[in-house]
């Protein structure tokens, strides 16, 4: 039995389910769904659509060059049967499997770190930035708060390229962890 | 509103999608035009081809990028310098989306190394 991918979204199909098309170049096209077949249809191309694996893959939302995701391989010999191997490879996939997650969860928290950062950044403009509607405020008071964010404006860019460097050196630190 | 009319290049003009999606309507896909196509023997070919009468212009006037037959030399020309045929230009830069990359995306790849190794890990000697 071979499970194989989807054309379009690179999803499971297993034998029995989903839609073929063979091309009048006799290329086999596989698809997991009636949506995948009809955006191939369409001619679109999966890497410009945010649902299927290739476009995370080339967007960087995922993991690429990683040597837990260099074991599973389509192998065109036979291998016969050896209860060791078999055995062996069992607790070879559980292994890798749980240290592909654990990648993938540093992966996704270095992804996401500079969010906070910027989140916050925005929340502080916005609040400077609309001070007055909030009730009491003296005219002093908001002649403060816009001197202070001029002086926000000034460390923005400064504080934005220690992020930006911090975040660079952190992906590759993910890349080798274990 | 001002300028030329847009329709005949957005897919609002199609009178219908169905029917263009069949397969014996299938044009050609952007692999097979990078893959094939485009490669110079084969570019030569589609270059000079026979007289055909069932093809548009006897199928003297084709563009490869496109795959399309016209019916004159200045109506292919004039379709050279067209948004549709620039923007398929541009599609074509890129590499060729192929079922290894799906493949890929998801981890799976081809191991070459096991076709000359059995499985002991010995190299298998072929009689030839």
């Amino acid at each position: 039995m071979r499970i194989e991918h989807c054309y379009f979204c690179s999803g499971n199909v297993y034998p029995g389910h989903g839609t073929a098309f063979v091309r009048n170049d006799s290329k086999y096209f596989r698809f997991c769904s009636s949506k995948c077949h009809k955006n191939f249809k369409m001619k679109r191309n999966p890497r410009k659509l945010r649902w299927t694996k290739a476009f995370r893959k080339a967007a960087g939302k995922e993991m690429t060059i990683d040597s837990t995701l260099e074991f599973e391989k389509r192998r065109h010999v036979p291998v016969r049967y050896n209860r060791q191997l078999v055995a062996a490879t069992l607790k070879a996939m559980n292994r890798v499997g749980e240290i592909r997650k654990r990648r993938e969860v540093a992966f996704w928290k270095n992804r996401m770190a500079a969010n906070s950062q910027r989140r916050k950044l925005a929340d502080k403009k916005e609040v400077s930035k609309s001070i007055n509607l909030l009730p009491g405020i003296k005219a002093s008071a908001k002649a403060a708060a816009s001197a202070q964010t001029v002086k926000q404006k000034v460390k923005v860019p400064a504080k934005r390229s220690n992020l930006a460097s911090a975040g660079g050196s952190g992906q590759k630190m993910s890349m080798d962890m274990d | 509103m001002p300028g030329p009319s847009r329709r005949s290049r957005t897919g609002a003009s199609k009178r219908d999608i169905h029917r263009a999606s069949r397969t014996r309507a299938r044009t050609k896909d952007l692999d097979q035009v990078q893959l094939e196509d485009l490669l110079p023997e084969n570019k030569a070919k589609l270059e000079n081809q026979p007289l055909d009468e069932t093809l548009p212009g006897l199928g003297q006037h084709y563009c490869i990028e496109c795959a399309r037959y016209f019916e004159s030399d200045v109506a292919l020309k004039g379709h050279t310098k067209t948004k549709v045929h620039r923007r398929r230009l541009k599609d074509l830069k890129e590499p060729a989306y192929t079922q290894a990359e799906a493949d890929a995306a998801v981890g799976l790849g081809v191991d070459k190394t096991q076709r000359s190794l059995n499985n002991d890990g010995q190299a298998i000697k072929i009689d030839s």
